[in-house]
């Protein structure tokens, strides 16, 4: 079954005075429990992509399915649900919050679906401790690793059980130790049956996943299913 | 689905703690305002009772006098006194009056009692007297209507009298001279005392004056003591304070009319006193109150500035929980909240440091300021007021953020 499609997706922004095209009809399907990189040169379109299909940004046209569900037409309000519950975002410079302690932050998402304190902190620690971080949970971002945020973060993606994990360069600011763990993490989460979607430049990373869908010029060039 | 505001109030705590200098600076201007306002109406509600406290001990708010003009240039001729006709004549006029008591004024008669003398002021008065001044006799009795109908000879002394002429003697039966009279005491006032605001250096009982006075019945004034003397003052009582002020507009009519239109007599009334008393504390109050709302507006925007700020330099967190599923209504009731508590951390510590400056000043005034429960309640709703109205600019703008801008944000 498909996770995701999309018909002819555009997308168009105003620079300046200046229509720019970022997507220019993308086709694209990822079957679900998929594991798929996005690569593409900076300009392709990618990030734009992944702002869509994370419902972060609407398309200018087109139309994408997430679960079966026509998001691209549900105003913004309604996409911070969506979001909440279906996906989960993983972003290169981890974006924990600061001043929260790691229990906290992961505890986030749960908060604004309307859990209550308790059921949010058991579910967090639980969460925590798959991916290695039990002894941590007290910590502010500040005094772990690289990796470790980046695994925090990852625990914070995937709280809320979300239908895609959605990665955008996850190991772009890590060494190739701490990336290679974070690379396993995805791997064993799909291995699971989650669907991951990784936005990468980086090919040996790309070529952890099933499937490499390359990007130029906002249009999908290589990597569909069709082909 | 939006966030409980316990969550709101744990984030806004915790934003709070965590840039605990900034917060304190950024109250100041609410605490200052929020101050200002507790402590001059603190000093309103104390001025007012004091005020309704003489008013009362003077003999309620109810009474109208009439006195005479010292304003009144007497060379352009008439008297400041009425006759036993003219009286009859006001009073006939005014029946909605409950009693009106006319009183002849003594001044420095000299009592005599076993060749000790004292100088003070005698009354003629009426046996209303009494009730028109709340002011009753504490030993013994006050004269009656019959007594006055029959010219007796008898007198009623003032506390302050009765001791300096009597020392340890007992007042009550014994004779005293007034002029040519022979007077039988029948009675002692009580004693009448008022600690006036800021005793220590203005000294003293303010009514000690009271205490001075002695009464006749005013028929034993006229007919046996002053042979001509005539009517100085009026008390007239009234059914409310209301009826006061009107009776009070209609006698000064009475009175120009009766006078041929010399403005001889002042007609003063309790409830006019009151009204001028507060009309003053009005505009004192009025300043104060003034400079209160511009330290919460200037507070309020320093706020807003610091709020709006803030968002800036946290655009990014906004963007990571629009991100994870904050709904706008969430990242705005996160802000609102913060600015609230704020602001409502500055009323409280206005609220108290108004007390303490009440302490001090009444302490040092030696007046009694009242800060009641209802006061703490307006300045807090008006601190939180505050961080309402000077919130919304940032909370707005915080939510309006665009999740990818956000994001994008370093």
């Amino acid at each position: 079954m498909e996770i995701i499609k999309t018909q002819s997706l555009i997308k168009d922004y105003l620079l300046g005075k200046v229509k720019v095209r970022a997507l220019a009809g993308i086709e694209l399907s990822i079957i679900n429990g998929e594991f798929v990189a996005i690569m593409g040169p900076s300009g392709s379109g990618k990030s734009t992509l992944m702002h869509i299909i994370g419902c972060l940004d609407s398309p200018s046209a087109g139309e994408y399915y997430l679960d079966g569900d026509l998001v691209s037409k549900l105003p913004k309000s309604a996409l911070a649900g969506i979001r909440n519950r279906k996906i989960g975002f993983v972003f290169q410079s981890f974006n924990l919050l600061p001043h929260l302690n790691v229990l906290k932050n992961v505890e986030l998402p749960l908060m604004y679906s309307g859990l209550s304190a308790r059921k949010r902190g058991e579910k967090a620690s639980q969460i925590l401790d798959s991916v290695g971080l039990s002894d941590r949970l007290k910590h502010k971002p500040n005094e772990l690793s690289g990796g470790q945020r980046q695994r925090v973060a990852i625990a914070r993606a995937i709280v809320n059980d979300p239908s895609i994990l959605l990665a955008d360069e996850p190991t772009g600011n890590l060494d190739s130790g701490a990336g290679g763990d974070i690379l396993e993490i995805f791997n064993k989460l799909h291995k699971a049956g989650n669907t991951v979607i990784m936005v990468t430049h980086d090919r040996a990373v790309a070529e952890r996943a099933d499937r490499i869908i390359e990007i130029r010029d906002g249009m999908i060039h290589n990597g569909d299913l069709a082909n | 689905m939006a966030i409980s505001l316990t969550e709101s109030l744990q984030i806004g705590v915790n934003d709070i703690l965590m840039r605990k200098v900034r917060s304190l600076i950024t109250i100041f201007g609410i605490v200052l305002g929020v101050m200002c306002i507790m402590v001059v109406l603190a000093i309103i509600a104390g001025m007012n009772k004091s005020t309704m406290a003489w008013m009362q001990e003077r003999g309620g708010t109810n009474k109208v006098e009439i006195e005479r003009n010292w304003d009144y240039d007497f060379r352009g001729g008439g008297y400041a006194s009425l006759t036993l006709a003219e009286l009859n004549q006001v009073r006939g006029q005014i029946p909605e009056a409950l009693a009106v008591g006319p009183v002849i004024n003594s001044w420095g008669a000299s009592l005599q009692y076993k060749g000790f003398s004292y100088s003070g002021q005698v009354l003629g008065v009426l046996p209303g007297h009494q009730r028109m001044e709340s002011w009753y006799p504490g030993k013994g009795r006050f004269f009656s209507d019959i007594e006055v109908r029959e010219n007796s000879n008898v007198i009623v002394l003032g506390a302050t009298v009765a001791k300096e002429l009597f020392k340890t003697e007992d007042p009550l039966g014994q004779s005293v001279m007034l002029s040519d009279q022979m007077l039988t005491v029948i009675g002692i006032m009580q004693e009448k005392i008022w600690e006036s605001p800021g005793g220590g250096s203005f000294g003293g009982n303010a009514l000690e004056y009271m205490n001075r006075q002695s009464f006749v019945p005013i028929s034993t004034m006229m007919n046996k003591i002053e042979a001509s003397s005539l009517i100085q003052s009026v008390q007239i009582l009234a059914k409310s304070p209301e009826d006061a002020l009107m009776l009070q507009e209609k006698l000064k009519l009475i009175l120009l009319h009766i006078k041929k239109g010399k403005a001889v007599f002042r007609v003063s009334s309790a409830q006019e006193t009151i009204q001028q008393m507060q009309q003053n504390s009005k505009i004192f109050s009025m300043i104060f109150i003034m400079i209160g709302m511009i330290s919460l507006l200037v507070g309020g925007i320093v706020i807003m500035n610091i709020m709006l700020a803030s968002i800036k330099e946290r655009t990014r967190e906004i963007g990571v929980r629009l991100a994870i599923g904050a709904r706008r209504t969430d990242i705005f009731v996160q802000f609102m909240v913060q600015t609230v508590l704020i602001t409502g951390l500055g009323g409280v510590f206005g609220i108290i440091l108004g007390y303490l400056i009440l302490d001090l000043v009444s302490g040092y005034l030696g007046m009694p300021m009242l800060a009641g429960p209802q006061m703490i309640l307006v300045s807090l709703l008006v601190s939180v007021g505050v961080g309402l109205i000077f919130g919304i600019a940032p909370a707005v703008k915080a939510s309006n953020l665009d999740p990818v801008m956000a994001l994008r944000d370093e």
